[in-house]
């Protein structure tokens, strides 16, 4: 789901009436939403043990003191599973933001700087012949030490290109519309224009995108961490933990299946939440070469 | 002592630990346990075993001279071919290639002579200048003065068609024991490009072999004891609990090496027998002794050997599949002074000892590791967390692997490392701790310790040698900058039907010459 | 989206309809692949070089000295310019030969087998992704809005958030550790394949299942724009069944989309084949990769990245010609 996650082309808003009926339903799905958003970044405070002290045999069954189970240490699965979440839903909120924000920029100036926007189409273009799983295995590896920061940075960098072309699709068809050329006529400034012209006409596109670029996000942050790229034994990540507890899948299954769940449904339920809110832009986007 | 070291910590352990480690403790007296208590009929010849080894695809290497990282590949080149001796179970080293061997008075020059009927498999006899050959090719490689240490490539000769002379720069009564692991002998003349396909002496022939996974056959010409199996398939795999997923699946027969976590999940099957190797592979944690680093004060070092809890560093880290190391590396030597007293945890007198030294209570501490074997890295967070008590902060960073050997081994304050050579004092003595020594992990110099080490090396006569011996250790026990918490066992998963597999630790895994189907 | 993406922002290619203009079109297409495609490697080799340590320590042995090393570097050419290596490698390139590995094997030699292993993986994966995809994206546009319209979106919006890996072990626990019905691993056989194709099943599903999450959205709603469209409504107010107006109008007219939207997915597939593999013990590139990653095997891993990207600018080619071809028709 690299970023050629096709939000493109949005029309342009169809105007206020379609606004009324989502917003009721826009809070309870945020309400969906935030839950194991929630959970994620409050989990800490309600774990029952610390994350790296052994409470019980290595890969013990669920039992007094340890409603998951043991992982591979002994240490407390719902616990870790409980603190796992944050650095991740953190780390993905950054590089969701960071991409939707420069590619909501740079879009929208690449609409009306022809020569900038076939730059980005051909890094585009070099950057999808780059399984998105390897990139991130470069970078991070050239980068020792870099840990998460490694790893949310080759995420943008990665994701960033698509992103762009997303909102220079959507764009397009506004940059010939009457009221852009008529400001450009006036001869405003390309910024002005793409801020005050173009860019307010592109919210839902803008934030479907965020949306998926979140997901994307923590799939590929989840993935980065199952090859052991980014966070570090001892440190308690989902995606960290089903990888060091596979060996004891059969031992205590919780050890693997609690942290799967919670990558999976933190990731689905943003992604059923964004195309919820903006269901038109999403299935426009699927489409939209 | 009527009681060996290791019965009594089994049942200090035991008190602790689970059921689980109940059930694996037993050993001798499990007959799902022990390939050899099943055998109580004479061994059957034919079948084919089909073994898991671990191995990566990238890493590949067909050269019995190369650097072998994968023990797939391993396992293949020591069937194959043979080295001059073996790891041996009553002394450290066995003859195989060679029958025989006697050293000068001086213990410089080595004679070594080749076994009676040796043939390659082509049909033709080994001869001294084919063992001379290979000897120095093996020293030409690159990591070469590393695997013969002490011997130049123009001190190998042959003395007629079967004898062998090695001379050294300097005494090394131990040196036949370096034979044991890479000293492959192929055809004189073998090409690099027809290595692959070169015949070897082996207990069993290349059938095919492909990408990591290969078939062997049956040498029904070997000079060794009779062969029972028709061939022997090995096949790769990437990570151990694939290999265990494989076992229980009945994929293959044998699952080599295959870690503690999978011996678990297999304890609970009756058609799986667990064996375990004592003394398999050493995980101990290094001290830098030099100026500078916060460990070079004796006291901080005592502190941290204090402050360590062994039995469950072998109950969380090994999964009880282990025993509690006294901080002397080489527990499988018969030599080993399994006489001093085991040091126990004792967190108020480390606490007095880093007081008396001036520890700095304030700063963290990194303690470096890397996942290059399993429980390494948990070795290191389990010590962290332990050391907390006595309010030691340390926080562990995980290297990538080759970092970690270009950057941290032999240079960094505080690391864990990893051998799996570990039934010889005098081999950890010479490679890592005497202060000249190119491998000394911790940069220790202590002239008790080089004197002891000296005495040791330069005499065979037995008694002297043991005093020396035990001096070295106590030495060692009590100074180095190592802190050995423990000894994994090497496990290995077998079907049912597989026995007499090997017993011996580390290298010893690859014996499979010996093993019948019932 | 793929190459195709900018289409919309600048005019639409009408390129000549006569041969010459095709074969035209055509060369400029694969050529401007191409190129990519080198520009990708010069990125990578660059990328490993900034990698710490190299090929020559990764493949050292306790114990050589600060010499030893340099003699392995010296060997291996690590100590030449990193220009002069990499033109040596490209020139080579043509011929069929991508260099030495860190350990000295031929890296064409270690990737004849894992290769074609890992094609066999992706494109029964890729296959089952179509097929699956279009079938559920199909069912869900004739009943737009339906339950089974919002059952089908929901699923599949959530199949393709879920990495392989998570899939993989749920795979592995349910199909093989418990039941038992399907061999947990794959063990390879003299001709170098998976000996069974039972072995096939887990993997193919791990890497189907999120990929199918994506194209059947895609499906979905390149035919919801279809619908929309006035030849679709005009077969509708004519009477027409509605499959036939799916067959005849609605997929047709949807089909350049649906062929970019597979495209990307091919990108993906090599991806999770890493992981997958790994767990799986399938004897592919992606375990190749893995291990190459971690010795900082500079040859291997650019050879795996040339295998990665020629089959992905091949796959983005076709869609590239199957858009063509349909635009052209239609145009």
């Amino acid at each position: 789901m690299t970023a050629t996650v096709p939000v493109a082309a949005g029309r342009p808003p169809r105007g206020r009436r379609t606004r009324r009926r989502p917003r009721t339903r826009t809070l309870v799905l945020a309400a969906v939403a935030a839950l194991p958003l929630l959970l994620a970044l409050a989990g800490p405070l309600i774990a029952p043990h610390t994350v790296d002290t052994p409470v019980t045999a290595p890969f013990a069954t669920a039992g007094d003191g340890a409603p998951l189970g043991g992982d591979q240490l002994g240490r407390d699965v719902l616990s870790r599973v409980l603190h796992g979440g944050t650095l991740l839903v953190v780390s993905a909120l950054v590089v969701a933001v960071v991409t939707t924000l420069t590619a909501a920029l740079v879009g929208c100036a690449a609409v009306l700087r022809p020569r900038l926007g076939r730059v980005i189409e051909r890094t585009a273009d070099i950057a999808i012949l780059l399984p998105p799983l390897l990139g991130i295995m470069l970078i991070a590896l050239a980068w020792p030490g870099g840990g998460r920061r490694a790893v949310i940075v080759a995420a943008i960098i990665l994701g960033t290109p698509y992103a762009i072309r997303v909102v220079a699709a959507a764009a397009s068809p506004l940059a010939t519309a009457g009221y852009v050329e008529a400001a450009l006529a006036r001869g405003e400034s390309t910024a002005y224009v793409a801020l005050r012209e173009i860019l307010p006409n592109l919210r839902a596109t803008v934030l479907t995108l965020f949306g998926l670029r979140f997901v994307e996000a923590v799939y590929v942050i989840s993935m980065a961490g199952f090859l052991q790229i980014g966070p570090q034994p001892p440190a308690s990540d989902w995606s960290l933990m089903v990888r060091e507890n596979a060996s004891g899948i059969l031992l205590n299954p919780w050890a693997v299946i609690a942290p799967s769940l919670a990558i999976a449904l933190l990731a689905i339920t943003v992604n059923l939440v964004t195309v919820s809110l903006a269901p038109d832009t999403t299935a426009k986007a699927v489409t939209r070469p | 002592m009527g009681v060996t070291r290791r019965q009594l910590l089994w049942a200090g352990s035991g008190i602790g630990a689970a059921g689980f480690l109940a059930a694996c403790s037993g050993g001798s007296d499990d007959s799902r346990n022990a390939g050899s208590a099943g055998a109580d009929g004479k061994p059957r010849p034919g079948g084919t075993l089909r073994v898991g080894a671990l191995g990566h695809a990238s890493a590949i290497t067909r050269d019995p001279h190369g650097t072998q990282t994968n023990e797939s590949d391993y396992l293949v080149i020591a069937l194959v071919f043979d080295t001059l001796t073996i790891p041996g179970a009553k002394t450290n080293t066995a003859p195989r290639l060679s029958a025989s061997w006697e050293s000068s008075a001086d213990l410089k020059t080595w004679k070594f002579t080749i076994a009676e009927g040796a043939k390659f498999h082509d049909g033709s006899p080994v001869t001294a200048e084919d063992v001379v050959w290979s000897l120095k090719r093996l020293r030409n490689t690159p990591s070469g003065a590393a695997r013969l240490p002490g011997i130049q490539a123009k001190n190998i000769s042959a003395e007629g068609t079967g004898t062998v002379v090695v001379v050294s720069d300097y005494a090394n009564a131990d040196f036949p024991l370096m034979t044991r692991f890479a000293s492959f002998v192929l055809k004189k003349d073998t090409e690099d490009s027809a290595i692959e396909k070169a015949p070897g002496t082996g207990p069993f022939k290349l059938d095919w072999y492909r990408n990591g996974n290969a078939r062997l056959v049956r040498n029904d010409d070997w000079y060794g004891p009779a062969v029972h199996l028709d061939a022997i398939e090995v096949t790769m795999f990437e990570t151990p609990q694939a290999m265990a997923n494989a076992l229980i699946g009945g994929q293959i027969d044998l699952a080599s090496n295959a870690g503690a976590v999978a011996a678990r999940t297999a304890e609970a099957r009756e058609d799986i027998q667990v064996l375990r190797r004592p003394d398999d592979m050493a995980m101990p944690i290094v001290m830098r002794t030099a100026e500078g680093s916060p460990f070079a004060d004796e006291r901080v070092r005592e502190a941290m050997r204090l402050v360590v809890d062994r039995e469950a560093m072998v109950k969380q880290v090994l999964s009880g599949y282990g025993t509690v190391a006294n901080d002397i590396m080489g527990t499988g030597d018969p030599d080993y002074a399994g006489d001093i007293p085991q040091r126990e945890r004792d967190v108020a007198k480390a606490k007095q000892l880093l007081r008396d030294a001036d520890f700095d209570f304030s700063r963290t501490y990194e303690l470096v590791t890397t996942e290059d074997i399993a429980g390494l890295a948990d070795s290191a967070t389990l010590f962290a967390n332990q050391a907390g008590d006595a309010g030691i902060k340390i926080e562990v960073v995980k290297q990538e692997s080759g970092a970690f050997w270009e950057k941290t081994w032999k240079a960094g304050d505080f690391y864990t490392t990893y051998w799996g050579t570990n039934d010889s004092v005098v081999f950890y003595a010479s490679k890592t701790m005497v202060s000249e020594a190119g491998q000394n992990e911790a940069g220790w110099q202590d002239a008790g310790f080089d004197a002891a080490y000296r005495e040791a090396i330069s005499t065979d006569e037995p008694k002297r040698r043991a005093t020396a011996l035990t001096e070295l250790q106590q030495i060692e026990h009590e100074r180095s900058g190592y802190l050995l918490w423990g000894m994994a066992d090497g496990i290995d998963l077998a079907a049912a039907k597989v026995q007499d597999l090997p017993k011996l630790a580390g290298y010893g895994r690859v014996q499979l010459e010996g093993v019948w189907l019932s | 989206m793929a190459a195709p993406g900018a289409g919309a922002a600048t005019a639409p290619r009408r390129a000549g309809t006569t041969a010459w203009g095709v074969a035209v079109r055509v060369a400029g297409t694969v050529g401007r692949r191409v190129l990519m495609l080198v520009v990708l490697l010069a990125l990578v080799f660059a990328a490993v070089e900034l990698l710490p340590g190299d090929a020559a320590s990764a493949a050292a042995e306790r114990g050589e000295s600060a010499a030893d090393l340099a003699e392995r570097r010296h060997l291996l050419g690590l100590d030449r310019p990193l220009w002069e290596r990499f033109a040596d490698w490209m020139t080579a390139l043509p011929t069929g030969d991508l260099g030495t590995s860190a350990r000295g094997q031929e890296v064409t030699e270690l990737l004849a087998d894992p290769l074609p292993n890992t094609l066999i993986l992706a494109v029964s994966a890729l296959v089952l992704t179509v097929v699956l995809s279009l079938l559920l994206g199909c069912w869900a546009a004739t009943r737009p809005h339906r339950l089974a319209d919002r059952l089908v979106t929901h699923t599949s919006t959530a199949a393709f958030a879920v990495p392989e890996f998570v899939v993989s072990a749920a795979l592995l626990l349910v199909l093989s550790l418990w039941t038992g019905w399907l061999p947990a691993v794959t063990v390879t056989g003299g001709d170098g394949r998976p000996t069974t194709w039972t072995m096939l099943i887990m993997p193919v599903l791990a890497l189907a299942i999120p990929q199918t999450g994506w194209n059947t959205r895609v499906v979905r709603g390149a035919l919801a724009d279809q619908a929309a469209t006035p030849h679709v409504e005009a077969a509708h107010l004519d009477g027409l069944p509605p499959h036939q107006v799916m067959l005849r109008h609605q997929l047709p007219g949807a089909v350049p989309a649906i062929a970019t939207g597979i495209a990307t997915s091919t990108g993906l597939l090599f991806g999770g084949a890493v992981v997958v593999e790994t767990l799986f013990n399938y004897p592919g590139i992606g375990a190749v990769l893995a291990g190459a990653v971690a010795a900082r095997d500079t040859p291997l891993i650019a050879g795996v990245v040339i295998c990665a990207g020629a089959v992905i600018s091949l796959v983005l080619l076709a869609a590239d010609l199957i858009r063509d071809a349909t635009l052209g028709a239609r145009a």
